[in-house]
Formats: C-alpha cells, sequence, structure tokens
C-alpha cells in the first residue's frame, strides 16, 4: 500500500516537473549570438553584442513579450568566436543542435565563410542574421532562406560606398590607394570597391599587408611615391590607428578614405590630417543632441552597463543589434508565431523599422539603413551629411 | 626613388633594431642556460602592456613608466627563472616546453586582465624630423638610440667586466668556470633576468610606436630568433646587426614587391645565408 502510493507521487510529482518544464519551454523563445566579442578584430562583433544583450535585458525585464495571444521571454545565449573560424564552427554547430531558431551574427566574413556549410544544412529551421559583407552573394539564392544581411550593401545605386566614392570625386579626387588586409573581407573589399572606383571614373591602386603588421612604413612609402589624392585604409581601428599615424608621421599622406572603422584615428590626428572621409553608420556625438530614441539608448547604456558610452564603438551597432532585437519582435508578433521561422522572415521583409536607425530589407532580405558620412577636416571639426535610402 | 630606398634602409633599421633587442635576450640565454626561450616574446608584451598602464592609466611620466615595467618584466624572469627554467637548463627540450607553456600563461593572464581590445598610448614624442628629404618620426629615432646605447653597453658589459667575461667563460667551459670560482647558478639567474628586462625594455619602446595586442610576442619573438640565427647565436653584436638585416630586407622587399608577403622576404635573406654560412653571418665555425 505504501509502495503504491509513493509510486504514485512519484509518477504525479515526475508530470508536474516535466509539464512545468514543457510550460517553461513554451514560454520561452531561443535566441543566440555569435560575434567576436574579443579578439584582434572584435571591433566587428563587440559593440552588437552589447546592444543585443541591453536590448534583450528590457524586453525581458519588462515581462517578456506578447505574440499570438501568449507571454514569451528570450532565451539568450551570447558566444565570443574571438573570431576565430574553427571556434565559431564549434559553438555555431552548438546552437544548432539546441535548435536555436534566431541567431544574430555574424559580422566577420571569414567566421561566416566557416559556418556556412553547417547553416545550409539547417536550412528553413532557423534565421541567421549577419552583417557579414561575404554574406551578400548567397542572399536569395537557394539553400540560404535561413539568411538575412543587416549591414548595407557598399555598391549599388544607394550603396554607401558608392555614395561615399561620389562625396570625395566632387572633392576633387582623381587617384586613390586602397592599404587593406591580406585576409577574406580584404579580398571581398578589393573586389567591390575595384568596380565602384571604375564606375567612378576614378584611379584605384591597391597594395595588400599581411595580418598582424604593425609597421606600414614601407606600404605607405611606396604609395606615397605614385601621388595618390586619397589614402584608403583599413579595416580595422587598430589597424587605421597605426596607419593613420605612420602616414602622418612619415609625410605620405593626409587624406583618408573610411568605409569600415571609427573617426577615432582622425580626431586623435586632428591638427594633422587634411581630411577624413568615413563612413558612420550614425554619428552618435550628434545624434544625442537631436535624436530622442538615441539620447534614451545612450542613458540606458550607461545605467546597465555602468560605464561610459563607447561612443567611438556604437556606430557598429547598426548590425544585428539592439533595433534589430526589436525588429525581430515586431516581426514575430506580426506573424503570429515565435517558431514559423519562413512567416517570421517575410514579416522582416515588409517592415520599415524606425529606432536608432531607419531600417528595412530589400527583397534578398538585405539591409537598407539610414547612414551618415562623417567629414572630419584639419583642427578637429566634423561635417556630418545625413543619406536615408529606406525613404524610397 | 632612391629617396624611398634610403627611408625604407632607415625605416628597417629601426623595426630592426627591436627585433635585434629580443634576439640579444635569445642569444644571451641560449648561451648560457641552454634554452631557447620563446617566452622573451610573451615578457615582451608584458613590458608593452605594463607602460601603457603606467603611462596611460596611472599617468606616469613615459620615462617612469619604463623604468618600473622593465623593472617589473625582470621581478616576473626571476620568478619564471626559479620557478621553472632552473629546472631546466641545459636540457634544450624541456626548456623550450616551459617557454611554449609560459607563454599560453601570460597571454591567458593578459587577455583576462586587458581584453584584447588594442591598447594604443598618447603620443610620447610627437612629430618628425626632416634629414635628407626624408621625414623620420622623433619617437623612432629616439626609440633607436636607446636600443642602440643599450645592445653597445651590454656588449661593454660582457667585454669589460667580470661578471661578463665569467659568462663568456661560462659559455665556451662551463665546468672550468666553476672551478676558477663561477657561482654558475647565479650566474645563469642572472642572465636569465637580464634577457627577460631586454625583452620587457623592448615592449616598453614597442608600446611608443605602434598599438598593443596579446599576441605581439609571438610575432617579435619568431622574427627575435631569425635575427638571432641569422647572425649566428651567441653573438651578441650579432643579434642588432641580424635584427636590423632582417628589418631591412622587410622593408626594402616590400618596396619592390608585394607587401603581402613582407615576412617572406627576411626569411628568404635567412635561408641564402644559412646556405653559404651555416653558422650565421657573424658566427664561428
Amino acid at each position: 500500500m505504501i509502495i503504491r502510493h509513493l509510486t504514485r507521487a512519484l509518477c504525479a510529482a515526475s508530470l508536474s516537473v516535466a509539464g512545468g518544464m514543457s510550460l517553461h519551454a513554451q514560454e520561452m523563445v531561443k535566441f543566440g549570438e555569435l560575434e567576436a566579442q574579443t579578439g584582434a578584430i572584435n571591433t566587428y562583433g563587440w559593440m552588437s553584442s552589447q546592444g543585443t544583450r541591453l536590448a534583450v535585458e528590457e524586453i525581458n525585464k519588462a515581462g517578456g513579450f506578447e505574440v499570438a495571444g501568449k507571454k514569451y521571454k528570450f532565451d539568450f545565449t551570447q558566444v565570443d568566436t574571438r573570431g576565430e573560424p574553427r571556434e565559431a564552427t564549434v559553438q555555431f554547430r552548438k546552437m544548432m543542435e539546441d535548435k536555436v531558431p534566431f541567431v544574430f551574427g555574424p559580422f566577420l566574413s571569414n567566421i561566416f565563410n566557416a559556418i556556412r556549410p553547417i547553416a545550409e544544412q539547417n536550412d528553413g529551421k532557423f534565421l541567421l542574421m549577419g552583417g557579414a559583407t561575404s554574406e551578400h552573394d548567397y542572399l536569395g539564392k537557394a539553400g540560404s532562406s535561413y539568411l538575412i544581411r543587416t549591414w548595407n550593401w557598399d555598391a549599388g545605386p544607394e550603396g554607401f560606398g558608392t555614395l561615399m566614392v561620389q562625396y570625395i570625386k566632387k572633392l576633387g579626387a582623381k587617384k586613390v590607394a586602397m592599404l587593406f588586409q591580406n585576409d577574406a573581407f580584404g579580398k571581398v573589399a578589393v573586389d567591390i570597391y575595384k568596380k565602384i572606383f571604375a564606375d567612378a571614373g576614378i584611379e584605384l591602386s591597391v597594395d595588400m599587408f599581411e595580418p598582424g603588421t604593425k609597421d606600414f612604413t614601407s606600404s605607405l612609402a611606396k604609395i606615397a611615391a605614385t601621388k595618390p589624392d586619397f589614402l584608403f585604409p583599413g579595416y580595422t581601428d587598430a589597424i587605421l590607428y597605426d596607419i593613420v599615424r605612420q602616414s602622418l608621421e612619415g609625410g605620405y599622406g593626409a587624406k583618408f578614405f573610411i568605409v569600415r572603422g571609427s573617426i577615432g584615428p582622425a580626431l586623435k590626428n586632428k591638427d594633422q590630417i587634411e581630411d577624413y572621409i568615413a563612413y558612420v553608420p550614425k554619428y552618435f556625438e550628434e545624434a544625442e543632441k537631436t535624436e530622442p530614441a538615441v539620447k534614451k539608448f545612450i542613458e540606458a547604456y550607461k545605467a546597465f552597463y555602468k560605464r561610459d558610452f563607447p561612443y567611438d564603438q556604437a556606430p557598429l551597432c547598426s548590425s544585428s543589434c539592439y533595433d534589430h532585437v526589436y525588429m525581430l519582435v515586431e516581426a514575430m508578433k506580426k506573424a503570429g508565431t515565435v517558431t514559423e521561422v519562413a512567416k517570421i522572415r517575410e514579416a522582416l521583409s515588409g517592415m520599415r523599422y524606425s529606432g536608432l536607425w531607419n531600417i528595412k530589407y530589400d527583397s534578398t532580405g538585405e539591409e537598407v539603413i539610414s547612414f551618415n558620412i562623417a567629414h572630419v577636416k584639419k583642427g578637429g571639426s566634423v561635417e556630418v551629411q545625413s543619406v536615408d535610402p529606406t525613404a524610397k | 626613388m632612391i629617396q624611398l630606398i634610403i627611408g625604407q634602409l632607415l625605416n628597417g633599421a629601426i623595426v630592426g633594431s627591436l627585433y635585434g633587442i629580443v634576439a640579444l635576450g635569445i642569444t644571451l640565454t641560449f648561451g648560457i642556460t641552454g634554452i631557447v626561450n620563446f617566452a622573451l616574446g610573451a615578457f615582451m608584451m608584458l613590458g608593452a602592456y605594463f607602460t601603457w598602464y603606467g603611462y596611460e592609466l596611472i599617468g606616469l611620466p613615459y620615462p617612469i613608466a619604463v623604468i618600473v615595467a622593465v623593472l617589473l618584466v625582470a621581478t616576473l624572469g626571476l620568478v619564471a627563472d626559479l620557478g621553472l627554467f632552473r629546472f631546466t637548463r641545459n636540457n634544450l627540450v624541456n626548456g623550450l616546453l616551459v617557454s611554449i607553456g609560459l607563454i599560453s600563461i601570460i597571454e591567458a593572464s593578459v587577455l583576462l586582465t586587458w581584453t584584447s581590445t588594442p591598447k594604443d598610448l598618447s603620443y610620447v614624442l610627437p612629430g618628425s624630423l626632416r634629414v635628407g628629404g626624408i621625414l623620420l618620426p622623433k619617437i623612432k629615432l629616439a626609440v633607436f638610440a636607446v636600443l642602440l646605447l643599450v645592445i653597445a653597453s651590454t656588449y661593454l658589459a660582457l667585454t669589460r667586466t667580470w661578471i661578463g667575461r665569467a659568462a663568456f667563460a661560462y659559455a665556451q667551459n662551463p665546468e672550468a668556470a666553476a672551478l676558477m670560482g663561477v657561482k654558475t647558478n647565479r650566474l645563469q639567474t642572472i642572465v636569465t633576468v637580464y634577457s627577460t628586462a631586454l625583452a620587457g625594455l623592448g615592449g616598453a619602446l614597442y608600446a611608443s610606436l605602434y598599438s598593443l595586442e596579446p599576441t605581439i610576442g609571438a610575432y617579435y619573438v619568431l622574427k627575435a630568433v631569425e635575427s638571432a640565427i641569422l647572425a649566428g647565436i651567441g653573438n651578441t653584436i650579432g643579434a642588432l646587426v641580424g635584427g636590423i638585416i632582417i628589418g631591412i630586407s622587410e622593408g626594402i622587399g616590400s618596396v619592390f614587391l608585394p607587401t603581402a608577403f613582407r615576412d617572406a622576404y627576411g626569411m628568404l635573406f635567412l635561408v641564402l645565408i644559412l646556405l653559404f654560412k651555416p653558422s650565421g653571418l657573424l658566427g664561428s665555425k
């Protein structure tokens, strides 16, 4: 008799625990992020990680979000790839085994190239929302319905690269020298910009350096001998600080054209530069004064992380970051589901979101986003030009 | 073109002297303890980070930050010698394994403490000097002068002081040196600590030139080993000469050939030298 009661009690307890777990699982939406938070090129990943976590915490703290009459919270996992493809592959495979339906990242092309085969094996089961340049080639292709690219494309009539090249053409640029790292993104960037500069009728020379290079003097001297109007170096701040400094100290050039990287190197050398034109998704220092959403974000960041706001890194929150989390939630609400990724993708495609940025996606799943072109002049004054291709 | 080549010769010499200071530590350690201490690259990186911390975060004047960094690195070198290298002396393989393990520990500690986000010092000595139409950054010239001075002083100390002659004697015949009253254990510790201090100084000066990352040591120690082998292991001045040759090969090679293969140009020079003179450029047979 006692044994029977004990068995019933155990069964009831097991059922209630299992039921509780299943109820709990239904209320949570798995959400992962795969970015380089540390490592030599963590510029592309660190701010996205910060902004995404902030948005998730805000949403969960507010009690979650309601989809089809049911409340959900995010079950959020962030992993640090350190920019290393092998590490990222292991982490991403685990996410797929854990059936994570929404993955933010990667921002780095070498990471995307490494995880792409695993992603294709899981096509239809999840959405990958990353800013990697190499993702562009797979958008809208068979087997890539999982892919949404969360950064605007350099080329094309509305591409920021095209508009920036037109900007320096107006400044009289006839010859530009590109100095990029010899790696996956560096090669893609060369292919993209060769065409953009050729279309604009500007001569482009290309020199590539080995990853890990710190002294660029020989490259800069060689480039300077060809007398370019602008030096076009890339693509991380760690490299830009060294290149800009060495170029100025050696008298190799004082005009810079930047499509990946902050205006930090220009401000550090403000008295030596002549022109430093950079693609800046948003110039937060100015936007804070005029845009309430930006001001609110900066205050929320400071309160949550209890540190100064990283104005130099913040523009990179334009990829898979704060806005994109809220956009994903809106898409789930609109689609009426948290599991059917095809419907959620469709909802994202038909949406124009206004947050820190104005964001929408084109028919292939590539982001179209408002942005700034920052022109830092000798002495440190910054002239900002706003461009909003989402308004069209 | 002539100006470009002269500029690269000068820059190559300056960059190469940084390889040379680490190469000097490698050649001294190998000569006295029989260990190729790859961890000297990690000690160099530590010197750079300590300098950044002292100068940028604490606000020490740069020369004081450098001295403090060198002393801290030397202290860590002493700890490493007493705790680890003392047990691997004259055992090339064990010494190598310990030094590789030490690199992991030091790099992981720096990653944990300061993350991998690159650090950049405020300019210590801004501006450039124009020498015959070539602009040379003042800080590079200052770093070059300090490195030359330290390497020359080390050479003088080795040839003109009792301890230097004891080190030479020990390198030639350890037993005879011990019989002549050289305290071999103490001598080995002194040389190991001095080598780490040299690497720390290299790092401290490096910090005034380039941005810092935890992996910089690995790059420089390879260049240093290349320099030491090129000149001939055991040759003090040769370490500097080897470093400068590697630096110039990279600089000049990058002018005429693609920069993307910059590291290969120094290596090519090394292979050519070893083909014709296996003991190194200045090494004895």
